[in-house]
């Protein structure tokens, strides 16, 4: 188990290194000033040769490589160039909200994604079960954004459930979950119709193996052969979809904070856009990112529980 | 792969097509249908608008849907139905440009790590995998945020957010077929490797690779409308399905027709495109069910 989980990390670390490599050229590497992006195009020509010069920008490329690496080794990943605030503690401030809403939803992905994946697969081939693919098929068609607004305007004006707005009344807990609700159903939709298609798939192909007749001949309860032997064969291929899940999130999470003028990352990062700070844009892309890679690792080490093939 | 997917050209790949189940197939069928629709409204439907997409009309803003404006007017008083007709323009170029990229380099990077092997598969395969860990939207977000909001960088963006889903399956697909023996024999008569790619891989890998791009053709549509939505993506006046969305977003509760008939577009075609790659997909081996449902869709 040790040396399973130490096997999957050696493998983290080169794809987060990986990630900051790709971070960085795609910054650095493509055409354009980034000096005269972020200054406009009228600023004075000291200004911009001082700009360039804080920012490393007059180095060779690899220099300038080489001072960003060793800047993340240290803690050091740069400043805010609006705010002129380090660029890491800006993006840990606002992380929790984000990491809240990419959790919840994923929360609610399973729950109903998985049900609906079950009782699709037991009702194949019968209205029942056309019925919830075509809802699995909408529920990853329409745009987030657009679930987002019309759950807006149906459950916090027309029935006013829910806050339309904002993350909740500071230091207020119980307003904080209410305001969460509605935000991370709307994010889970997609995330559950994948769920339920993986489990659907999956199922199938475990109930019509042997041992699931066996059991039925044996006259067992056919929730108990379902939701225990059966789940039990589905269940490393549903996990498998759950890190899937928690990207997707974390990429739609920036749309549905926007939807909700929710304060997260990516308020930040699309904040960042406009004010065209790339160092913060940077950090902030990185840590969503190697948030999806963490997620991912620790996920891998949950399939020993489950499939019992990789304990050894 | 089972052997009977093998083909060796394109014409009987089509040949194949025509009398496979994939017609009996519900979903493959709505799905060509929306497909087929869509394609020709982004064609003739710019000129079955009744009014000019970007022509103003400030006497009548914000009408409600009537026999004049079949869906309302917008805050400049824009035609609506007009927009989202012209807008199909842009969909389908976004799609079908992305939808070809992706598989043009999907192709050509997973032909390469998979047909050459040893160091060129292990970095491009690293390479592929980095790409993969980042989120899809996020990664073309950040292209656009730092290249300029174009419809070029958009497509650019997108492109690179699900080349490396295409390269992935196309690597997996000829690691499968490479050992086989008809690659052996056309080894054995000395044919030039571009020969044995172009002629004996190339066809067999084909159908498998097709059904991811038109997924990434479906999610380059819902990615634009993303940009688009957080004002990244084609800037307006130009008319696309995700500008209307954002354009509508002020007047929802009031005239919610605007926001409301733009994402039943994206919804439809979005829908028509994922059941068309379902659909082909459902007929394939088994094996990609799986590998294509967990790998894609990031």
């Amino acid at each position: 188990m040790a040396r399973y989980a130490l096997e999957r990390f050696a493998l983290v670390i080169p794809t987060i290194f990986g990630m900051i490599t790709i971070a960085f050229f795609m910054l650095r590497a493509l055409p354009g000033d980034p000096a005269t992006a972020i200054l406009g195009e009228f600023a004075t020509p000291q200004a911009l040769a001082e700009l360039r010069r804080s920012l490393h920008l007059d180095e060779p490329l690899l220099t300038q490589f080489y001072h960003f690496i060793s800047g993340i080794l240290t803690g050091d990943f740069g400043r805010s160039a609006i705010t002129r605030q380090s660029a890491i503690s800006e993006v840990m401030s606002v992380i929790w909200p984000s990491m809240a809403l990419a959790f919840s939803s994923v929360m609610v992905a399973i729950a109903i994604g998985v049900p609906v994946g079950v009782i699709s697969a037991v009702k194949q081939g019968t209205w029942v079960d056309y019925c919830l693919i075509i809802l699995t098929i909408s529920g990853i068609s329409f745009p987030v954004f657009w679930i987002g607004l019309v759950a807006i305007v149906l459950f916090a004006h027309t029935i006013p459930l829910f806050p339309a707005v904002g993350s909740g009344v500071p230091g207020n807990y119980l307003s904080y979950v209410h305001a969460l609700v509605l935000p991370a159903i709307v994010l889970g939709m997609g995330g559950a119709a994948y769920i339920a298609r993986l489990t659907r798939s999956s199922m199938l192909e475990v109930l019509n193996q042997d041992y699931i007749l066996v059991a039925r001949a044996m006259g067992i309860r056919e929730s108990r052969v379902l939701y225990l032997y059966a789940m039990r064969s589905a269940l490393p291929a549903i996990m498998s979809v759950i890190g899937v899940t928690f990207a997707i999130a974390i990429g739609n999470s920036i749309l549905v904070e926007v939807v909700f003028s929710r304060p997260g990352l990516g308020s930040l990062i699309i904040k960042a856009t406009f004010s065209r700070d790339y160092q913060l844009l940077q950090v902030g892309l990185l840590v969503l990112s190697i948030s999806v890679v963490l997620v991912n690792f620790f996920i891998d080490l949950l399939y020993p529980l489950v499939d019992p093939r990789l304990r050894r | 792969m089972n052997d009977g997917i093998l083909i060796s050209s394109v014409p009987s790949l089509w040949r194949r097509w025509r009398n496979s189940p994939y017609t009996k197939h519900a979903g493959f069928f709505l799905g060509t249908c929306i497909a087929i629709l869509f394609v020709l409204v982004a064609i003739i439907g710019p000129f079955l608008a009744p009014h000019d997409p970007l022509a103003t009309d400030l006497r009548n803003v914000l009408q409600s849907p009537s026999s004049e404006y079949l869906l309302g007017t917008d805050r400049f008083g824009r035609d609506v139905a007009s927009r989202l007709l012209w807008g199909a323009r842009a969909s389908l170029f976004v799609a079908l440009t992305v939808g070809s990229l992706s598989l043009l380099f999907g192709i050509l990077l997973g032909t390469l790590a998979g047909f050459i092997g040893g160091w060129t598969d292990r970095f491009l395969l690293a390479l592929i995998n980095i790409l993969l860990a980042f989120p899809g939207f996020l990664l073309a977000l950040a292209f656009v945020a730092i290249r300029g909001s174009t419809l070029i960088n958009v497509i650019l963006a997108v492109t690179l957010a699900y080349t490396p889903r295409v390269a992935i399956v196309m690597r997996a697909v000829v690691l499968s077929i490479k050992p086989r023996q008809f690659i052996e024999a056309s080894y054995a008569v000395g044919a030039p490797t571009t020969t044995m790619i172009w002629k004996h891989v190339l066809p067999n890998c084909l159908p498998p690779v097709i059904v991811v791009a038109t997924v990434s053709a479906a999610f380059a549509i819902l990615a634009e409308a993303g940009l688009s939505f957080l004002g990244l993506g084609v800037q307006p006046p130009t008319p696309t399905w995700g500008n209307v969305i954002t354009e509508g977003r002020p007047f929802l509760l009031t005239h919610p027709w605007i926001s409301i008939s733009a994402g039943a577009c994206i919804a439809i075609v979005v829908t028509g495109l994922n059941l068309l790659g379902d659909g082909v997909r459902d007929t394939l081996d088994p094996f990609l069910r799986i590998q294509t449902a967990t790998k894609m869709f990031k």
